[in-house]
C-alpha cells in the first residue's frame, strides 16, 4: 500500500509539471502583446512597452521565460497580477475556500439527487420513474448554467425573495449557486449510479439472494445499492473537477468570491499571470482528488493493491 | 501493458460499504476544514447611527492608487478616499478644496497654491506643500507607472515648496485646463507616508485626506470604506464639509446585469450603478426604487474613422459613413430613449460645445450612394462595392465584453452601411491593445472619455508629437493642430468658446469622426436613500447621503 | 515502468465505461416497454434531423432575414406577425434561432470531428502500438487530462481570442483525451480477448485486421461518446458567449443569442428563452440518441 501510494504520488507530479508546461505554452503561443494589456494604451509610447517588456522578461526565449515561472512556482511564487501587481498565489487561497465551499455543496447536492434518481430509475427500470429520472437528469446536462443560474436568480431571488442573489456572506447564498452547478452533476450522477445499479443486480450473488428467498426491496436496497455506490464514488470525485471548472460562470453569475471569478475577471482583463496561475492551481487541485479518490479505491479494493 | 483493473465490479463485504462511505468523509472533511475559513456570517451594521449604504458596482477597480489607475469605476470608490487641490462646481468653475487659493503667473507657466492647515491623511501624516510636491512628482516618476494621471497632469514640470503650505508648480507650457485637471480625482492627494511604506501595494492600502477611509478590499466581493471622524474639509460643492453621516460605504462588485439589479429589488443592496436601459424604463415607475441619472461629460462616445488606410482618407469616403450611419436610429433603438444622441465630438456640458451642430447631419442613403458612385466604387453582384476588383471593406474594431452595448453598435452599423454596399467586418476583441493601438488594423473603432475640459480634444485630434501615441483618426491638420494649441493657453473664455466650436465644426466638416451617444451614469437606489449626488465629471459623491428606516 | 506512470484515473474510467456497456446487458433482458426507449430515441432522431435540415437550408423555412433590423418592431412578444417575437434589434427571433442552427451546428459537428479525428488516432495508435508509443501518449493525455475540459476549452479560447475557428479548437483540444482512452480501451480490450492475435495467425494483414476487427469493435463506443459530445461541444460553446469569447458573426449562433439576450430577461423573456430551449433540447436529443446508440452498438450485445 506504501508503495502504491509512493508511486502514485510521484506520477501525480510529473502530470502535474506536465500540466505546468502545458499551461504556459498556451499563453506562451498568445497572439498579441501581453504587455499591452498591462498599461493604458491611450497613453503608452512604444518607449514604455519595450521597458516594461524588457523589465518583465518577455522578450527572453521561451526555455528561459519557462524556467523562471517553473522556479517561481517552486517556491511558491506564481507571479504578480498585470493589472494591480498583486501576488498571485495569496490571492488564490485567499479565494480557493469559498470555491471548494461551493464545489462541495454542489456535489453534495448533486450525489443526492443523482443517488436517489438513479436508484429509482434502476430499480423501477423500463417503467415511467426510470424514464422521468432519466429526463430529469437529461435536463440538468443540457441547459448552460449561466442560464439556470440566472432563472434560480429571476424565480428565488427577485420574484419569490426566498434567497439572496449575490454574495458570499452565509450559507443562504450558497444556496441558489449550489443548485445551479448541482443539477448539472446530478445529471451524469443518475445515469452513473443507474448504470451500476443494473450491472449488479445482474450478479450471480444477486440471483443466489432471490433464490434464498429474500425480499426484493432488501435485495435491492440493502445488497445492490451498497455494491453500486462504489464506483460512483470515483464518479464523485471526477465530478469534483467539472464542478471547479463550473463554478467560473456560476460564481460570475452570483457575484460570488472564488477561484472561478478571479478567472473569469482575468480573462475579461487579459490578466495572464492570474489565469495561468488559477489554471494550473485547478489542475493541481484535480490531481489532488484524484490522488485521493484513487488511494481510497485501492485501499477499498484489494485487487488493484496487489495489481500494481 | 495490461491493466490492473478491475474487470467486474466485486462483491464486498458490509464492512467496505463502511469504508467506502468513510473514505468519502474523509475526503469531503478533508477538505471541508479549510473551506470553513471562506465563509463569513453576515456582519451586522457596526452599531453607528448613519448606517452603512452598499452599493454594487458594475466592474471590479483596478486598483485604488489613483495615479496608476485608468478606469472609471476605480474612481467610483477612490473619490471618496482622497481630496484634491481644487473641485469643480456644477458649472464647471474652478472653487478651493485642499488649496484654499491660487495665483497664476502672467506667462500663464506657473501656479501658486495656498494649502489648508487643518488637513491630516487618515494615517495621522499632515498634509502640506512636501506632499502635495510628492504628489505631483510621484506621477511624472516613471518608476510610478502612473496612468490617466499622467495625461492630466501634463505639462507639469516640478513644484517648489516655498513654505509649509504654500507650493509653486510650474508648467512647460501654458495649459487652461490644468486646474480642471487637478480637479479630477485621478490627481487625488495620497498619502506620502503610505505611498512609501506600501511602495507597489499601494493600490491595495490607499490613505487619503477624504471623508471616507479604507477599510478592506476583499477581491471580487466588496470593498469597505468607514467614515473618517476627523473630516472637515470639504469643498463648496457638498452641502455637509463636515465627517459624512453614514458609518461606512461598502461597494460591492456585480458583474451580471440581471443580478445586478435584481440585487436592490431583492433589497440585498441599497443602490446599485449601470442601470441597463430595458431596466431603467420598468424602475421610473418603481414604488420602492429610485432612479437618478447624470449625464457623464467629456467626449461622447464617438466612432473613429482611421483614415491611414483607403478609401477612408477620402473625405468623400467618410462622408458617405457620415450619412449612411443612422446614429439617430441606433441610439433610439438600443438605448429605448434613455440615452441621448451626440453630435459633436464635445458633450453638451463642456465649455465651447457647438450646439449649431446637432442635427446637422441627417442619415441620407441617397447621398452616402451617390458619394460612392462618383468615388468609382460599383456595386457587384451581391451588393457589395468594388473598384478595381476591390470589394469595398470596413474594420469595425469593438471591445468585449459588450460595454454599454457598444458591440450591437457594431451589429447595426454593420446592417446599415450594408445597404449602401459596404461590407462591414466587425471584430470584436479583448484584444483592443494590439488590434486598434499596436496594428492599427481598424477603420471605424469608438470611444469615449471622462473629462471636464475641452482640452481634452488635443490627445484626440492633435497631431501627436515624435515618439507620442498616434490618434485614433490618424489624421493631421495644421489648422486644427494651430486651433488645439491656442485653444489650451487662451484666458479669455468667450474667445476659447469660439475656437473650441471652430475645431468641432472642422472635425465634423472633415467627417472624422461619428457621435454617438452621451453616456448616463445611472444609479437605481432604495427610496430609503436621500441626497446621493453626483460631482461635475458625473461621480457619485456621498457626503450628504443619509439613510431612512433601514438602520444600516 | 507502467506503474511509475500510471494514472489510476484510468482505472476508473475504464470500470465506469465497463459498467455503462454491462447496462446493455440488463436491457435486452428487459425488453418490456422498451418500446418508450425506442420511442424517445425516435422523436430526438428526428428533432436532430429537422435540426439539421434547418442549418443546411434556412432560407426555406426562415419567415425573416436574421439580420434585417426592423427597428420599427422592437421587443414584440410572440404573435401573429412574429411567431417567437423580435429582440432588441427588431429582428426576428424564430428566424434567429432557425438560421443559429448553423453556426451552433458547426460548433458541435467540426469540433467532435476535430477531436474524434485528433483523439481517435492518437488513441487507436497507442492501442495498437503499445509499449513505448503507449505510455507516451497517454501520459500525454493524462496532462491534458488534468485541466477539466471547460476550463482547457476557457484558457485556449483565452489565449486565442474570440471567433469561430478559434471556439472550435479549443473545444477539441479540450476533449481528445477522453477519445484518445475510450479508442485505447476498445482497442486494448480487443487485444486482450485475442482477437487479433488470432486473425494474424490465421495470416490476416495489419490493415484486414483493423478494418475487420477494430474499428467495428472500438469505434462503437466512440460515436456513442462523439453523439453526447456534440451537445456538451455547444454548451461549452454557450458558456465561451457568456465569457465573452464566443462567436461572432453576423449570424449569431444559439450560445450567443442565449448570451446577448440574457439581460433581457425580465423585460423580454422570448429573446432568451427560445435560442435556450433550442440549445437544451439538441444537447437533450443527442444524449437520448447516445444512450440508444450505446445499447445498439454495444459489440457484447451484437456477438
Amino acid at each position: 500500500m506504501l508503495r502504491l501510494a509512493g508511486i502514485r504520488i510521484i506520477s501525480s507530479l510529473l502530470v502535474v509539471l506536465g500540466s505546468l508546461i502545458l499551461v504556459f505554452a498556451i499563453f506562451y503561443l498568445l497572439p498579441g502583446d501581453p504587455v499591452l494589456s498591462m498599461i493604458d494604451p491611450t497613453y503608452a509610447t512604444a518607449e514604455m512597452i519595450q521597458n516594461l517588456r524588457v523589465q518583465l522578461g518577455l522578450d527572453q526565449p521561451f526555455y528561459i521565460q519557462f524556467w523562471h515561472y517553473l522556479s517561481g512556482i517552486l517556491r511558491g511564487d506564481f507571479g504578480v497580477s498585470m493589472l494591480n501587481s498583486e501576488p498571485v498565489l495569496p490571492k488564490i487561497l485567499a479565494h480557493f475556500p469559498a470555491t471548494l465551499m461551493l464545489t462541495l455543496t454542489s456535489t453534495l447536492i448533486a450525489a443526492v439527487i443523482g443517488v436517489i434518481l438513479g436508484v429509482l430509475s434502476a430499480v423501477h427500470r423500463n417503467g415511467w420513474i426510470d424514464v422521468l429520472a432519466r429526463i430529469i437528469g437529461l435536463f440538468g446536462i443540457s441547459m448552460p448554467t449561466f442560464w439556470s443560474g440566472i432563472l434560480l436568480i429571476l424565480i428565488f431571488s427577485i420574484q419569490l425573495g426566498w434567497f439572496p442573489a449575490m454574495g458570499s456572506d452565509g450559507w443562504q447564498t450558497l444556496v441558489l449557486p449550489s443548485i445551479a452547478l448541482g443539477i448539472v452533476g446530478a445529471g451524469f450522477i443518475i445515469r452513473m449510479v443507474r448504470t451500476s445499479m443494473l450491472e449488479v443486480i445482474h450478479e450471480p450473488f444477486i440471483t443466489t439472494l432471490r433464490a434464498k428467498g429474500i425480499s426484493e426491496r432488501v435485495i435491492m436496497y440493502r445488497h445492490a445499492l451498497r455494491n453500486a455506490l462504489i464506483p460512483v464514488v470515483t464518479v464523485v470525485g471526477m465530478q469534483l473537477g467539472e464542478m471547479l471548472a463550473g463554478t467560473v460562470v456560476i460564481e460570475t453569475v452570483f457575484s460570488r468570491q472564488g477561484i472561478g471569478r478571479i478567472l473569469a475577471d482575468a480573462i475579461m482583463g487579459r490578466d495572464i499571470p492570474v489565469v495561468q496561475g488559477v489554471v494550473f492551481f485547478t489542475a493541481i487541485v484535480y490531481v489532488l482528488i484524484n490522488l485521493i479518490v484513487d488511494l481510497s479505491y485501492a485501499y477499498i479494493d484489494p485487487r488493484i493493491r496487489r495489481s500494481t | 501493458m495490461r491493466h490492473s483493473v478491475p474487470k467486474r465490479v466485486p462483491y464486498y463485504t458490509r464492512s467496505s460499504l463502511w469504508i467506502s462511505l468513510l473514505a468519502i468523509v474523509l475526503i469531503l472533511s478533508g477538505c471541508g476544514s479549510s473551506a470553513g475559513t471562506g465563509t463569513e456570517s453576515v456582519q451586522a451594521a457596526n452599531g453607528g447611527t448613519g448606517g452603512t449604504l452598499t452599493y454594487a458596482l458594475a466592474t471590479t477597480p483596478d486598483t485604488l492608487d489613483p495615479q496608476r489607475s485608468g478606469w472609471a469605476v476605480s474612481v467610483r470608490v477612490f473619490g471618496n478616499i482622497y481630496d484634491n487641490l481644487v473641485v469643480q462646481d456644477q458649472d464647471g468653475k474652478i472653487k478651493p478644496w485642499l488649496a484654499k487659493s491660487w495665483t497664476t503667473s502672467t506667462d500663464g507657466l506657473s501656479y501658486t497654491f495656498k494649502l489648508r492647515k487643518d488637513v491630516t491623511f487618515h494615517d495621522g501624516t499632515p498634509f502640506n506643500a512636501e506632499a502635495v510636491k510628492f504628489n505631483l512628482d510621484r506621477i511624472i516618476n516613471p518608476a510610478t507607472k502612473a496612468a490617466n494621471a499622467l495625461a492630466l497632469i501634463q505639462p507639469y514640470q516640478s513644484s517648489n515648496v516655498i513654505d509649509e503650505y504654500t507650493i509653486k508648480v510650474n508648467l512647460s507650457r501654458p495649459s487652461e485646463a490644468f486646474l480642471a485637471n487637478l480637479s479630477q480625482s485621478m490627481l487625488g492627494i495620497i498619502s506620502p507616508t503610505a505611498a512609501k511604506k506600501y511602495g507597489e501595494q499601494f493600490g491595495q492600502h490607499p490613505v487619503g485626506t477624504g471623508p471616507f477611509e479604507f477599510v478592506s478590499w476583499e477581491d471580487n466581493a466588496s470593498i469597505k470604506l468607514k467614515r473618517n471622524d476627523h473630516y472637515a474639509w470639504g469643498p463648496e460643492t457638498v452641502d455637509n464639509t463636515k465627517a459624512p453621516q453614514l458609518d461606512g460605504i461598502t461597494f460591492s462588485i456585480i458583474p451580471e446585469e440581471a443580478t445586478r439589479v435584481g440585487s436592490v429589488q431583492s433589497k440585498q443592496v441599497l443602490a446599485a450603478e449601470t442601470v441597463p436601459p430595458q431596466n431603467i424604463l420598468g424602475l421610473q415607475n418603481s414604488p420602492d426604487q429610485q432612479l437618478l441619472q447624470t449625464d457623464t461629460p467629456g467626449l461622447p462616445y464617438t466612432l473613429f474613422i482611421n483614415q491611414r488606410n483607403a478609401p477612408w482618407n477620402e473625405l468623400k469616403a467618410r462622408q458617405a459613413l457620415q450619412s449612411a450611419i443612422d446614429v439617430g436610429a441606433i441610439v433610439k433603438t438600443l438605448y429605448l430613449g434613455t440615452y441621448k444622441q451626440a453630435w459633436s465630438a464635445l458633450t453638451p456640458s463642456i465649455l465651447g460645445y457647438d450646439a449649431s451642430l446637432e442635427n446637422k447631419i441627417q442619415p441620407n442613403v441617397e447621398r452616402a450612394n451617390q458619394l460612392l458612385d462618383e468615388l468609382g466604387w460599383t456595386r457587384g453582384a451581391d451588393g457589395i462595392r468594388v473598384k478595381d476588383g476591390k470589394r469595398l471593406v470596413l474594420r469595425y474594431v469593438d471591445s468585449s465584453p459588450n460595454r454599454e452595448k457598444r458591440n450591437d453598435i457594431a451589429a447595426m452599423v454593420q446592417q446599415q452601411l450594408k445597404a449602401v454596399g459596404i461590407e462591414v467586418q466587425v471584430n470584436i476583441t479583448k484584444d483592443i491593445a494590439t488590434v486598434v493601438f499596436q496594428n492599427k488594423a481598424y477603420d471605424l473603432y469608438g470611444n469615449s472619455q471622462v473629462n471636464a475640459d475641452p482640452n481634452a480634444l488635443s490627445s484626440f485630434y492633435h497631431t501627436p508629437a515624435a515618439g507620442a501615441r498616434e490618434t485614433l483618426t490618424g489624421y493631421s491638420d495644421p489648422q486644427l493642430d494651430t486651433w488645439l494649441e491656442e485653444g489650451a493657453v487662451t484666458k479669455d473664455s468667450s474667445k476659447r468658446e469660439q475656437i473650441y466650436r471652430q475645431i468641432q465644426e472642422r472635425i465634423s466638416d472633415q467627417a472624422l469622426i461619428i457621435p454617438v451617444y452621451i453616456f448616463p451614469y445611472t444609479v437605481v437606489a432604495s427610496k430609503s436613500v436621500h441626497g446621493l449626488h453626483f460631482n461635475y465629471l458625473g461621480y457619485p459623491v456621498f457626503n450628504d447621503v443619509t439613510l431612512t428606516g433601514t438602520g444600516g | 515502468m507502467k506503474a511509475l506512470f500510471g494514472i489510476a484515473t484510468v482505472n476508473r474510467r475504464d470500470a465506469a465505461n465497463h459498467a455503462l456497456q454491462a447496462e446493455s446487458q440488463g436491457w435486452k433482458k428487459q425488453k418490456r416497454q422498451q418500446w418508450f426507449s425506442l420511442l424517445l430515441a425516435g422523436l430526438a432522431s428526428a428533432l436532430v434531423a429537422l435540426l439539421i435540415v434547418f442549418a443546411l437550408v434556412p432560407q426555406w423555412i426562415a419567415p425573416y432575414s436574421p439580420t434585417a433590423m426592423m427597428t420599427d418592431r422592437i421587443l414584440q412578444p410572440p404573435g401573429t406577425a412574429n411567431w417567437l417575437g423580435t429582440d432588441y434589434f427588431g429582428r426576428d427571433i424564430l428566424s434567429l434561432v432557425i438560421y443559429g442552427t448553423r453556426v451552433s451546428l458547426l460548433i458541435g459537428f467540426s469540433s467532435v470531428l476535430a477531436g474524434v479525428l485528433a483523439g481517435g488516432i492518437l488513441g487507436a495508435l497507442a492501442g495498437y502500438a503499445g509499449g513505448w508509443t503507449d505510455t507516451i501518449i497517454m501520459r500525454m493525455m493524462d496532462i491534458l487530462m488534468t485541466i477539466p475540459g471547460v476550463l482547457l476549452a476557457l484558457a485556449i479560447a483565452a489565449a486565442l481570442g474570440p471567433g469561430l475557428p478559434n471556439i472550435v479548437l479549443a473545444i477539441a483540444a479540450a476533449s481528445i483525451p477522453g477519445y484518445a482512452r475510450v479508442m485505447r480501451g476498445g482497442i486494448v480490450g480487443l487485444r486482450t480477448r485475442g482477437y487479433i492475435e488470432s486473425a494474424r495467425a490465421l495470416g490476416a494483414s495489419n490493415w484486414h485486421v483493423i478494418r475487420r476487427h477494430i474499428l467495428p469493435n472500438a469505434v462503437s463506443p466512440v460515436l456513442v461518446m462523439a453523439t453526447i459530445g456534440l451537445g456538451s461541444s455547444i454548451l461549452t460553446g454557450a458558456g465561451l458567449s457568456f465569457l465573452g469569447l464566443g462567436t461572432v458573426s453576423e449570424i449569431p449562433d444559439w450560445g450567443a443569442l442565449l448570451s446577448q439576450g440574457r439581460g433581457y430577461l425580465t423585460v423580454a423573456w422570448w429573446i432568451c428563452t427560445f435560442p435556450g430551449l433550442a440549445i437544451t433540447s439538441f444537447v437533450l436529443a443527442v444524449n437520448l440518441i447516445g444512450d440508444e446508440l450505446r445499447d445498439r452498438l454495444d459489440p457484447r450485445v451484437g456477438a
